[in-house]
């Protein structure tokens, strides 16, 4: 056995799976206002990633500059949708929204794929390729940094939902009729959720465009975001940021094992186990909320 | 004359009629008053139409697909017959929903954080705290556990503390003696009113146990098959001897005797 292998396995394992978790909390930031798991989290991330190649290489902007101008108007995407798409729904069957989330993802697609076409540009954001070496162990720089970027997310959040505005959100995902009854502004709340959410995929955006490219294949970190969500519990940050790290490490390191026996691709093998089986035994994930039931 | 009168009551409701899925008709014309800074109660059996008379005043019928079809309603002299949820809520209306329903993954204290109006300051929304707790000691002790874990006695009063928090001018309540031991009741009720007396806040009460309803408010409406169907104060709904056989459970039924057709709700037919 090749302890540093193995080891050099699990924590780029883990980073990648921080970046799962940098995505996943996009997802679970819209799930805690409306319980509905955003099918079109992907979408958005890969408009995150366009917008910014559009105002750095288009407009020419420097990407300092182009990345928090890009959040801005993702910021306004996201409360948009909210007034445009999600308000007459309010109150209709949970199902119904989920569908709407899909619509707008092949929307969100379609509308890529029309402005900027289907070749993959590079975001080129600087980070160098160079190696970084931890001892006898390998990092790759920009999984560092996506990482750093996952978890100062995850700490502004659990800031967040202790604030006021923050614990109206959670009311909100408690309970839609009880919160319009003392007078708290679903809507609006629904739509910060959105936005905030938009925000997210900015970054998400950014950093997988700059490891994959920037082109329509970004939308497909949904798989991975969902399982990491769906694991983590939907509705926990925590959870997120921990069961991203979960499915990283056992994804690296469980596709080493099995990819020489199978013939490699196990990787998706184990994602899709993972969702099914935590559907299966632990519908809630590590960290959801169950609903109280009081004996 | 009409002036002083509407001066009197800030919630005047005028034969208001509700439609949900602009077909059912709920409360076919419904008229109530609520004097200024006094207790009413809404009594009537299941079905008759007492929640949705509270949600078309808190506005909280638009989310069941319910609308008024005909009717007004005024508070303070303005027609909010139209106006938004949580407008009314910032005018001074709250609605303390049937089944208690808190914010069972936040704890008593974030139940309380979640109703304050925008713009409320931190000190005041501290010292409505503060007010609450002093009128529920029982919240205060568990203030931060979480709220889907409280007995039904302590949700009871955190939805009340949680109404209060919107220093509503009128307070709403629907059932708040539902499932709860006698004893509960009475202590609840007996802060509402100690509420009512202390700041003047005016109470409009949905109760189907008249008994304990009738002790603390200064007139009830019956209300039954979406209309009003006797009016009048405590005292003399009390003594109504129809009200006690068929509300109050009491009057002088011999259950030998007892004879089943010749006593009905005469003001159903």
């Amino acid at each position: 056995m090749d302890w540093v292998f193995l080891s050099e396995l699990a924590i780029n394992g883990a980073l990648t799976g921080l970046l799962y978790s940098l995505f996943a909390i996009g997802l679970v930031l819209i799930y805690k206002a409306s319980s509905v798991p955003n099918l079109a989290q992907g979408g958005l991330t890969m408009v995150g990633a366009y917008v910014v190649l559009a105002l750095a290489r288009d407009v020419g902007l420097p990407l300092w500059l182009a990345i928090p101008l890009a959040a801005v108007v993702m910021l306004g995407l996201g409360f948009g949708i909210e007034r445009v798409a999600l308000r007459r729904l309010a109150g209709r069957p949970v199902v119904m929204i989920l569908m709407l989330t899909l619509g707008l993802d092949i929307f969100l697609r379609g509308t890529t794929l029309a402005i900027w076409g289907g070749t993959s540009r590079s975001m080129e954001l600087g980070v160098s390729y160079d190696p970084l070496f931890l001892g006898d162990i390998f990092i790759s720089r920009i999984h560092l940094v996506g990482a750093g970027v996952a978890l100062a997310l995850f700490v502004a959040f659990m800031l967040f939902f202790r604030t006021r505005t923050g614990i109206k959100l959670r009311a909100i995902a408690d309970d839609y009729m009880a919160s319009w009854s003392v007078g708290i502004a679903v809507e609006r709340g629904v739509g910060l959720s959105w936005a905030l959410a938009s925000v997210v995929a900015v970054a998400a955006g950014v950093i997988w465009g700059e490891i994959q490219g920037v082109d329509q294949a970004l939308s497909l970190l949904l798989l991975k975001g969902l399982t990491v969500a769906v694991l983590g519990g939907l509705d926990s940050i925590l959870g997120a940021v921990i069961a991203g790290i979960i499915l990283g490490v056992v994804e690296n390191v469980g596709a080493d094992f099995l990819d020489p026996l199978v013939g490699g691709g196990s990787r998706e093998l184990i994602v899709a186990a993972v969702l099914i089986l935590t559907v299966m035994i632990r519908p809630h994930g590590l960290f959801g909320r169950h609903d109280i039931e009081r004996v | 004359m009409q002036e002083k009168v509407e001066a009197q009551n800030i919630l005047s409701m005028n034969s208001v009629e509700v439609l949900y899925d602009n077909v059912m008709l709920a409360i076919k014309g419904v008229s109530v008053q609520v004097p200024k800074g006094e207790m009413i109660a809404l009594l009537g059996s299941n079905g008759a139409g007492k929640s949705t008379t509270l949600k078309a005043i808190s506005g909280l019928l638009k989310a069941e697909r319910g609308r008024i079809s005909r009717g007004e309603i005024t508070f303070q002299g303005t027609d909010i017959t139209e106006a938004l949820a949580q407008k009314r809520v910032e005018m001074g209306i709250c609605h303390v929903i049937e089944g208690r329903r808190v914010f069972e993954h936040l704890t008593p204290d974030e139940n309380l954080t979640a109703a304050a109006p925008r713009g409320m300051s931190r000190s005041t929304l501290n010292a409505e705290k503060e007010k609450i707790y002093g009128y529920f000691p029982r919240l205060a002790e568990r203030k931060n556990s979480q709220a889907g874990y409280l007995s039904g006695g302590e949700q009871q009063m955190l939805a009340i503390g949680r109404a209060l928090v919107t220093q509503p001018k009128l307070l709403m309540l629907d059932e708040p003696s539902l499932g709860l031991a006698p004893f509960l009741v009475e202590e609840i009720f007996g802060i509402l009113q100690k509420i009512n007396k202390d700041e003047g806040l005016s109470v409009l009460l949905v109760e189907q146990n008249a008994l304990a309803a009738l002790e603390i408010v200064s007139q009830g409406y019956l209300i039954e098959n979406g209309r009003v169907v006797m009016h009048g104060t405590a005292e003399a709904l009390k003594s109504n001897s129809d009200i006690q056989e068929f509300y109050l459970g009491g009057g002088e039924t011999d259950f030998h005797n007892v004879k089943h057709y010749s006593r009905r709700k005469r003001w159903l037919s």
